[in-house]
């Protein structure tokens, strides 16, 4: 599915806009600070990347996965599913979605207790991956639910080939660029911009990074609303600044332990 | 559910909120509730069940087709098919309105506009009738506005780079009586069916489901990828069945349970009906996997006397017709000169007279019967059944034998005619042709040109 951005329902449907966002997320944000929060978002965007390099699923595939679960929880409050069963069942369900093939139950299972021990122990101890797969598939059919069936997601990845190509640019630029949307996903604008315009705010972060000054003309003759690209370059800069100052591995547990949680049933 | 989830030794997480949870199956609609459609299977295969439903609530009286997908959960074919029909919006390709979850089972249910006709069910219809010699009364125009309008569905899949990969008769659905009267509709894309392994998933398939009629060269010559040439190529076989009501690459299935792409026989079909490709008409022929396989298997002399024109011409398709050499160019052997849908549609057959019409049956009665309901052997004893059979199927007896011995999906299901209000199919909306111009045998007077034959070996798929 390509080349039709305009009809999708990415465009149509899940292009958010910042304040109703913002008052979606008042039941978390009344606990949480906008920066934990974000913090937060961080973190398990980071195990979504985890579990998918583990599962060596393409990139592609990964950011459709933390796409789909910063779209579930523009609707939801943290408390609603424990996000550490949401996580891996948006790369399950992604894998799907994009042809990478099904990846089998007992090898999802395998992917998250190795991932959540061996790269995310610093949150999580000694603690083993609490679900199993007949979680995920509940808690699939609830991620469906809510993304109102909208499976397929647009990315920046293609866009920013073209304009590279473009420019007529070499390969260094570009590697900065994919990362830097990489970066992104960790940031709320995939839920705000179309990924063109993601394409090329992390196009223009790049040139700045590498002190590339020639490709001014090239954004001057862009027919873009340069407002909206400059939204997106402070979100990533923010984001940028927000590392500088942060260690995961000591405050994440803290985080964690104040994040809203999902209640169980009342006892009888 | 989910209740017994909180009990983990080691973190104890409680995976999912009460609150959510009751709210969210308080809002959630059950198709069931919503939709009456007990008793009113319509279709069953490998991909599922399909009824024919009807809303509850009366809000409206269409009939709507639900289909419950073969299984439980999502597998990758229910991912990909609900993820793309919920971006494709065209009018000759079926549109998904609705998707249901059932959480209690787990089955997915999805909700699309009804269709009363195939291809499938159409092209049967003119065999049976052309077995009694009898003629049907359709449109001049009509194949071709079928066709366009395949065209028409497939260039723009093609154009949002979605590949179809399991075009057959079965699959191109015509809508009945209603404000879409005589629209194509193409259903049932092959989702799962991966680039890089196209044929693994047919062999997990039902073998009797799978026909290899519609099946480019090169993919039973082992090309690994699907392309919109194999598209075309199945159109070209759907094209060539409706001038002629014959499948043109008819073979034999035993042996399909092969997960091997090559098939020896289905070869020998093509090349029958074709003739041997020559070296300047498929240059890359060498490049395929089978390659080695199709030179020691065949002999060039063998096909001497085969051509496309020569075997049309026996189904009184006229080599010179504009028909004819459209078909020429959708059914060539090399996949990189066949045409594309685009191309298809600037062809001149298109500007020829008769015009197409969008609805393929231009404003006259539509001659076919509405779908049968499938019930299953334990229910056969059902009231009435037996007698509204008897009631409402004049004249198909032949072609009921006929049906039920290749029913493979419906496990010998009995078949009943349906009862409903326009069970004559005299429907009169949206005719502005002048019927008695319009209206044409369409396998014209040629009873005798099927007799080499006999056996209507169908895929039956609803």
């Amino acid at each position: 599915m390509a080349g039709n951005f305009w009809q999708s329902s990415h465009h149509q449907q899940w292009l958010l806009d910042k304040t109703d966002l913002i008052r979606d997320r008042q039941h978390d944000l009344n606990i949480l600070t906008e920066e934990e929060y974000q913090k937060i978002f961080n973190f398990f965007a980071s195990i979504i990347q985890a579990l998918g390099e583990q599962l060596k699923v393409r990139q592609q595939v990964i950011a459709t996965a933390t796409v789909y679960f910063k779209r579930f929880y523009a609707r939801n409050s943290l408390k609603c599913i424990d996000p550490l069963l949401l996580a891996p069942t948006c790369v399950f369900l992604a894998s799907k979605v994009e042809e990478f093939g099904v990846i089998s139950n007992s090898r999802v299972m395998t992917t998250c207790q190795t991932v959540i021990k061996t790269k995310f122990g610093y949150a999580y101890g000694q603690q083993e991956f609490p679900y199993r797969s007949n979680h995920i598939l509940e808690c699939e059919f609830y991620l469906l639910e809510n993304l109102d069936c909208c499976l397929i997601v647009y990315q920046p990845y293609r866009p920013l080939l073209l304009f590279v190509q473009d420019m007529g640019q070499d390969d260094q630029l570009l590697t900065y660029a994919w990362r830097i949307v990489n970066d992104s996903l960790r940031t709320d604008v995939s839920l705000l911009y179309p990924p063109y315009q993601i394409a090329i705010a992390a196009l223009h972060i790049a040139c700045v990074m590498l002190g590339n000054e020639s490709q001014k003309s090239w954004f001057a003759e862009l027919n873009v609303d340069m407002d909206k690209i400059q939204e997106i370059v402070r979100a990533i800069i923010n984001l940028y600044e927000m590392w500088k100052s942060y260690d995961e591995k000591k405050e994440i547990q803290g985080l964690l332990a104040k994040m809203p949680k999902p209640k169980p049933a009342p006892q009888r | 559910m989910g209740d017994n989830f909180q009990n983990n030794k080691t973190m104890a997480p409680v995976m999912m909120d009460y609150d959510f949870k009751v709210k969210t199956q308080n809002e959630r609609s059950k198709v069931e509730d919503l939709f009456d459609f007990e008793g009113c299977k319509v279709g069953r295969g490998t991909y599922g069940h399909v009824y024919k439903a009807r809303r509850k609530d009366g809000s409206d009286t269409k009939d709507y087709a639900l289909k419950q997908i073969e299984g439980t959960g999502l597998s990758m074919s229910a991912c990909r098919e609900i993820a793309l029909l919920r971006e494709l919006k065209h009018p000759n390709v079926i549109n998904l309105i609705r998707v249901f979850l059932s959480h209690t089972d787990r089955k997915v249910w999805l909700l699309f506009d009804y269709a009363e006709h195939d291809l499938w069910h159409i092209i049967k219809f003119h065999r049976a009738a052309k077995a009694n010699k009898k003629s049907v009364m359709v449109p001049k125009g009509m194949v071709k506005s079928l066709l366009y309008q395949i065209l028409d569905g497939i260039h723009y899949l093609h154009s949002n780079w979605v590949l179809h990969r399991d075009l057959k008769p079965a699959n191109i659905l015509v809508m009945g009586e209603g404000p879409e009267r005589g629209r194509v509709k193409i259903a049932d894309m092959g989702f799962a069916r991966l680039f890089n392994a196209p044929l693994k998933p047919l062999a997990d398939l039902d073998p009797v489901v799978v026909t290899f009629w519609y099946r480019a060269p090169e993919l039973l010559l082992g090309a690994r990828h699907y392309t919109k040439a194999i598209d075309i190529w199945a159109i070209g076989c759907i094209f060539a069945e409706l001038l002629t009501s014959e499948p043109i690459f008819h073979c034999r299935q035993e042996d399909i349970k092969t997960s091997n792409p090559y098939h020896h026989d289905q070869l020998d079909r093509i090349f029958n009906v074709m003739g041997f490709p020559q070296e300047k008409d498929w240059e890359d022929i060498k490049k395929m996997p089978e390659h080695a396989t199709l030179v020691k298997d065949f002999k060039r002399s063998n096909y001497q006397n085969c051509s496309l024109s020569k075997y049309m011409d026996r189904h009184k398709i006229k080599p010179d017709s504009k028909a004819f050499s459209l078909l020429q160019r959708l059914l060539l052997m090399d996949p990189n000169r066949r045409i594309t849908s685009e191309q298809a549609m600037q062809d001149p057959y298109f500007t020829e007279d008769p015009p197409t019409t969008p609805d393929v049956f231009a404003g006259c009665p539509i001659p076919y019967p509405k779908r049968e309901f499938l019930t299953d052997d334990d229910q056969e004893d059902k009231s009435d059944s037996k007698a509204r059979q008897n009631q409402q199927q004049p004249n198909t007896q032949q072609n009921q034998v006929q049906a039920n011995s290749h029913d493979h999906g419906a496990n010998n299901a009995k078949r009943m005619r349906m009862a409903g209000p326009n069970q004559g199919n005299n429907a009169t909306g949206g005719g502005q042709q002048e019927f008695h111009q319009q209206q044409q045998m369409m396998f014209g007077g040629q009873q005798q040109g099927g007799q080499s034959q006999q056996q209507p070996n169908f895929q039956q798929r609803f």
